[in-house]
């Protein structure tokens, strides 16, 4: 488990983070979400020991030589060296084996290839997250601290990559934070989620209810909605055979079971947070 | 901290830049034997000029040693600054590419991998003043074989040939000194700026600055003598005539103190800091 | 007045007349060299100029006549170019007169003091003088003055009174200062203009000891 309490930190005078408590459980995935500027970095380099708090404690409850490893904006690599050389440095240098079925177990984990000789300069971004995912994996640690790990990944690359924190959550138990300013990734993986906005933390809890709170449209796509009798009555638009539709969570049921009336195949429902609320605050 | 020190070695040793660099220190060595190949003649002659009326000359001067020592010249400027550049890089490199932020991020002490560095950028000192020195011997004795070296210090000083060559090796032994006193405040250097470019720059300025204040009076006896821009010139006291031995091995021991203390300021400094 | 050219005249043609052709002791001299057809011998040689350091040198001297002397050495040797011709062939080259200028005795030897004055232009010194040996037919020190190279004293000294040539010869001359490429200079040494441009030429001296002459003569 990995927590800050009160962590406060300012730069020139200028203040990046002002009272923020932050936890995540071993095999929970802890979403942090903010606009660009909102602190989620320093949060971060603070919670990996780069950078120390001007206030606050932080706790790591870990039995591993290294209780915490991450990933900041991007994976950090020697591009002069190939992936089995980088994972040689990083573990020859905290004592770990560096042996070729020990390397290439570390690369099996993340699901890199075993027999590439080329330096990393040469991978995709995917493939150089798996590599720092698996340099951040060395030496066992408790907690993994990802920093916008889908930053310039492609579609596919985002799914397998939210694939494989998942099972590297569940086999090894790890209590994982990660932040981005992309809804859906954190929607999808994260069961809990912090909103941080100008240093402060906005709202923290489930991420569900969170999402919820703030949304107030759908985006609903089904075939012939246009001419569906229930969305008369609320305020939408129709864009071929999708209906922007402004409507609270507590009336969605309602809607989805009308439509069904109507013979309304519905074959999307996209929550749309309003997201003005949700990054800046204010009552959800 | 020996893991720490093999791992920065291997990073030397892979990257290209490293080869680049002594890359250069031979193409340097190839332009000297050149230069002295085609005008090595004409700038003797103008040396014994006024000599000559008086004397006929039996034996040829342009020769290994001296062509040795030319190279050994390259120790004012042209070898410290590519060793700066490359060992500046070792730390600025890391900040570049944010793997600091990584290694950081291992169990391992700030204040180890830093010391790692700082050692790792003397062995490379050792070994590219080693390799200067095997094939200037190699290439320079090769091509113009041995001789009596000429060396206008105080004097025109002839030394015979086996006498050159113990002088030029203590010279070459004695110029690793300083070049380990100019690796070591490059590292410093980039532990304070943390950027590429600026600390290349402020390396080179450093380079500059010490090599013109060793030939301008400080305005004080003590300063004049120990200060260490003072010192960077003590292997050419192996070409006076007569060596002054006591007055090197003070020299050394008081530049290994600065190297020491440059050391120790780079790694307090670097240990004080955020990596973030 | 006439008087006075009279004497004038009479002094001259005197001088003149004394002037006149080599001296008899000089030619019985270099007679005496001129018989030595080949030497060879071992130099050592030490340079004592202010501003040259160098340890002593070895090499190996032949002379042959008629042809240059060769020198041969594993080291880098400076020859003094005057202090090395013990035949005095350069004073030679051209036709000389020569003036007496003294005799003296010393230590039972009768020492002359010649002039050698060249006759011809193509000469590369303007005057000599030489101290003679009469007894023992040898040199024994020497002042040239040449045309370029400033002027020279040799200083001669013989291990044995029949030795034909010395055993040790002390060489002086001046160098003027010297002139050194910037960019050859060592440590940054602080050049005194000043100071350089008031001393002007330099001397030295350069001692050279022989040993292990082996000597061939001209066949009688």
């Amino acid at each position: 488990m990995i927590s800050g309490t009160g962590l406060t930190k300012q730069y020139g005078g200028i203040p990046v983070l002002n009272q923020v408590t932050v936890s995540c459980n071993s095999g929970e995935i802890c979403g942090l979400l903010g606009a660009n500027g909102a602190g989620k970095t320093t949060l971060f380099k603070i919670l990996l020991g780069l950078v120390t708090p001007d206030a606050g404690t932080l706790s790591i409850v870990s039995s591993s030589v290294k209780s915490v490893g991450g990933i900041i904006e991007k994976p950090a690599l020697y591009d002069y060296l190939s992936a089995a050389d980088n994972l040689r440095i990083f573990s020859s240098i905290q004592g770990l084996s560096t042996h070729k079925h020990t390397i290439h177990m570390h690369l099996e984990r993340v699901g890199l290839p075993v027999d590439r000789k080329d330096p990393v300069a040469n991978f995709s971004m995917g493939m150089k997250q798996r590599l720092g995912i698996a340099i951040a994996l060395l030496n066992n640690p408790a907690c993994l601290i990802l920093d916008e790990p889908f930053t310039g990944l492609d579609p596919m690359g985002v799914v397998a990559l939210r694939q494989l924190i998942r099972d590297l959550t569940n086999q090894y138990q790890l209590a994982v934070f990660l932040s981005s300013h992309m809804l859906d990734d954190l929607n999808k993986l994260c069961s809990r989620l912090y909103v941080l906005n100008k240093g402060r933390i906005i709202r923290e809890g489930d991420t569900q209810a969170i999402m919820n709170a703030c949304t107030r449209q759908y985006l609903i796509t089904g075939n012939h909605i246009a001419t569906s009798h229930a969305i008369r009555d609320l305020p939408h638009t129709i864009i071929g055979n999708t209906a922007d539709i402004q409507l609270l969570p507590s009336e969605l049921t309602h809607l989805l079971v009308a439509l069904q009336k109507e013979n309304i195949q519905v074959t999307a429902c996209i929550p749309q947070p309003d997201l003005v609320q949700l990054f800046e605050g204010g009552a959800a | 901290m020996k893991r720490l020190i093999v791992a920065e070695l291997f990073k030397l040793a892979k990257q290209r830049k490293t080869y680049y660099a002594l890359a250069s220190i031979f193409i340097i060595e190839g332009i000297i034997l050149l230069s002295a190949y085609f005008e090595g003649t004409n700038i003797i002659n103008l040396l014994l000029d006024n000599l000559r009326k008086s004397f006929y000359f039996q034996g040829s001067l342009l020769n290994g040693n001296l062509l040795q020592y030319l190279v050994l010249n390259t120790l004012w400027f042209h070898i410290p600054l590519i060793i700066m550049i490359v060992v500046s890089g070792m730390l600025t490199a890391e900040y570049k590419d944010k793997t600091i932020q990584a290694v950081m991020l291992q169990p391992i002490k700030k204040w180890q991998w830093i010391l790692s560095k700082y050692v790792v950028a003397v062995i490379f000192t050792i070994g590219v003043v080693v390799l200067l020195y095997v094939t200037s011997y190699w290439l320079c004795t090769g091509i113009f074989g041995e001789g009596d070296l000429v060396v206008y210090l105080e004097g025109l000083n002839f030394f015979p040939a086996k006498e050159a060559a113990y002088r030029i090796r203590w010279a070459f032994i004695a110029g690793s000194v300083s070049m380990m006193f100019f690796a070591v405040s490059s590292l410093t250097i980039a532990v304070l700026l943390k950027d590429v470019t600026t600390t290349w720059i402020v390396c080179c300025l450093f380079l500059i600055i010490c090599n013109l204040l060793l030939k301008i009076d400080l305005g004080n006896t003590w300063l004049n003598q120990y200060a260490f821009v003072k010192l960077n010139d003590t292997w050419q006291y192996f070409f006076q005539f007569t060596i002054p031995y006591q007055t090197i091995l003070i020299n050394w021991w008081v530049l290994v103190g600065y190297i020491l203390f440059m050391a120790a300021a780079g790694i307090f400094v670097f240990n004080k800091r955020d990596i973030g | 007045m006439m008087r006075v050219y009279f004497v004038g005249w009479l002094v001259i043609s005197s001088l003149a007349l004394s002037a006149q052709g080599v001296d008899e002791d000089l030619l019985r001299m270099k007679q005496r060299l001129d018989s030595v057809v080949y030497f060879q011998v071992n130099l050592q040689l030490e340079t004592d100029i202010s501003f040259v350091h160098m340890p002593v040198k070895r090499a190996l001297m032949k002379f042959e006549k008629g042809k240059p002397v060769q020198f041969s050495s594993s080291d880098f040797v400076l020859l003094p170019k005057r202090g090395l011709d013990f035949s005095l062939q350069s004073l030679f080259e051209y036709p000389v007169v020569t003036l007496v200028r003294n005799i003296a005795v010393k230590n039972g030897n009768t020492i002359k003091e010649i002039n050698v004055i060249p006759a011809d232009k193509r000469a590369d010194f303007t005057i000599a003088t030489l101290w003679i040996n009469t007894s023992l037919r040898r040199v024994e020190s020497a002042e040239i003055s040449t045309s370029k190279d400033g002027t020279y004293v040799l200083q001669m000294h013989y291990q044995q009174a029949p030795d034909i040539f010395p055993d040790r010869v002390e060489v002086n001359f001046e160098i003027e200062r010297i002139r050194i490429p910037l960019n050859f200079m060592g440590k940054g040494t602080q050049i005194d203009k000043e100071k350089l441009k008031s001393e002007g030429s330099k001397t030295g001296k350069i001692f050279m000891m022989l040993s292990n002459y082996q000597i061939r003569y001209k066949l009688r």
